[in-house]
């Protein structure tokens, strides 16, 4: 029988709440749960708390692992309705229950996460209690890992919103009660955003509501399923640059008046020397393949939605071999401004549209691969600082596109 | 008029950057260290900070800790003869990392641009 929610020891009220969503995940909730557990018990011991498992109605048995699982704090498990799925609507029943606890600190861990450890819980809860209403994680990921984050969610949300948060799409972060009465309140909900786009959409409101936010940096990477950047994005691709595009349509009165770009703090030193990242490996051929047939298959749409000199400069690097590619980022930056704009006046149909940007996306990280293949994990994220910066700097390009001339 | 404090233990470059900088327009005070750094910000009031990391019983990466968690935004730019400071994660909490040299182009940039920074 289903049932919306299970509360074995009846908790009404909770200061500190640690969340994790899931869908299906009995084979690696137990860890986190455990690690939340031992997290709470060391750092926030003389604080009420509870571990909430928002869950989409896993037929895996999570929910059962879940609770079974022995814990010194209470724990509640929540779901949505039979059939109803999306990360961003368990963060919806999160919210609700947030309201409900009266909880003052949140904490968000993925359920699939290998490298947690205790202090995960501390570097992205103490912040909370001491003015910061936003966490956002710091991890050091291998340059390969979150190339969406890399390529299209940092210099974006950092060169519209102005605050610099590394990992705006993270999966791990803490946030204020208030914040999920904002959450909660906010009329920009959408299909995009109850499933993938929910954490890009958490950043962007923070930022938006002036919430003061911090980074916390986790000491280890974060271990997780890692994907190739060639294989099949899906719907996740659409879900988070759909949810970009659209907040960027309703927080123009803010981010028109964003200049440049400031830093957060950093919370979370002492832990020692910093763990390294396993390697992800990259097909580049099939990056560059997937880059030449979007041609056939996009190059209608982007006919119709780019600036004409934009179509030019990719058709010149259509024509380099494999060896030569590059990628300029001032050709990838009025992609994506016109992509922007495309998207805000309906040019082409949504999801085709948002797919059309993919090819272009994996020739942008073939070129970010090949440029940075030598370089070490700090070296490249001095490249991405570059690119940031040219993001910033042409802004006032963006502002011109957004506020007068349609393509072509 | 925008007033930068510029906090380094070497007397040479406590000069070098008052004169630049105020000959380009902005008013200049100067710390020889990080002693009771936060008041005197709280008393002077600068809009941007030039912090030097390596300082005689001082460590810069601290001091912009200090710094940012109560002066939320205010700019903080690190000035260093070292590069390798950047591989501390500290030292992304400063606006900007300069490596120090006697030609002032790289900082009077970076102080343009902290200075232009604006979030509504």
């Amino acid at each position: 029988m289903f049932e919306h929610e299970v509360n074995p020891e009846n908790i009404k009220k909770a200061a500190f709440v640690v969340a994790i969503p899931s869908y299906n995940e009995a084979d690696s909730i137990a860890f986190p749960v455990q690690q939340a557990d031992k997290g709470i018990q060391s750092f926030f011991g003389d604080i009420e708390s509870v571990i909430i498992n928002c869950d989409n109605n896993s037929n895996d048995g999570t929910k059962e692992i879940f609770l079974g699982i022995k814990t010194n704090t209470p724990k509640i498990y929540i779901s949505t309705e039979p059939g109803v799925k999306g990360k961003g609507r368990n963060f919806k029943n999160l919210f609700k229950k947030i309201v409900d606890l009266e909880a003052e600190g949140v904490v968000v861990v993925d359920a699939d996460l290998k490298s947690i450890t205790p202090k995960w819980i501390k570097h992205l809860g103490e912040p909370l209690f001491q003015d910061f209403g936003y966490v956002a994680p710091l991890y050091v990921r291998h340059k390969y890992d979150g190339t969406i984050t890399n390529s299209i969610a940092y210099p974006l949300t950092r060169s519209l919103y102005g605050r610099r948060v590394r990992q705006p799409i993270g999966g791990d972060f803490g946030f204020c009660g208030k914040l999920a009465q904002v959450y909660l309140q906010s009329d920009t909900w959408s299909e995009a955003i109850a499933n993938f786009g929910i954490d890009i959409w958490m950043t962007t409101l923070a930022m938006n509501e002036n919430i003061p936010i911090c980074q916390a940096f986790m000491g280890r990477p974060k271990i997780h399923r890692a994907k190739d950047p060639g294989a099949d994005l899906g719907p996740m691709f659409r879900q988070v640059v759909g949810t970009i595009f659209d907040m960027m349509i309703k927080f123009y009165p803010f981010w028109s008046n964003v200049k440049w770009s400031k830093p957060t703090s950093i919370f979370g030193f002492g832990l020692g020397e910093t763990e390294m990242p396993p390697p992800v490996k990259v097909n580049k051929e099939t990056l560059f393949q997937k880059f030449k047939e979007g041609f056939n298959s996009c190059g209608h749409i982007w006919k119709k939605i780019l600036q004409k000199e934009t179509v030019n400069k990719l058709q010149e690097i259509r024509k380099m071999d494999k060896d030569q590619f590059d990628f300029p980022t001032n050709l990838w930056i009025n992609v994506l401004i016109d992509f922007t704009v495309a998207y805000r006046d309906k040019l082409w149909i949504e999801d085709e549209l948002l797919d059309s940007l993919i090819p272009i996306y994996l020739g942008k990280t073939l070129s970010y691969v090949k440029k940075t293949e030598r370089m070490s994990i700090r070296d490249s994220e001095e490249f991405i600082e570059e690119e940031c910066i040219q993001f910033e700097a042409t802004k006032r390009l963006l502002l011109k596109h957004w506020n007068g001339s349609k393509p072509n | 008029m925008a007033k930068i404090l510029v906090v380094d233990d070497e007397e040479h470059i406590r000069l070098l950057y008052s004169e630049e900088l105020s000959e380009v327009g902005y008013e200049v005070i100067t710390a020889a260290d990080g002693y009771k750094l936060t008041e005197r910000i709280d008393k002077e009031k600068p809009d941007l900070i030039v912090l030097d990391i390596k300082m005689i019983d001082y460590n810069g990466l601290d001091l912009l800790q200090e710094i940012r968690n109560r002066f939320y935004n205010l700019p903080v730019i690190l000035c260093t003869a070292y590069d390798t400071f950047k591989e501390d994660i500290k030292s992304i909490a400063a606006d900007f990392y300069v490596i120090k040299s006697f030609d002032l182009t790289e900082l009077k940039k970076k102080i343009e641009m902290a200075l232009e920074a604006n979030i509504p």
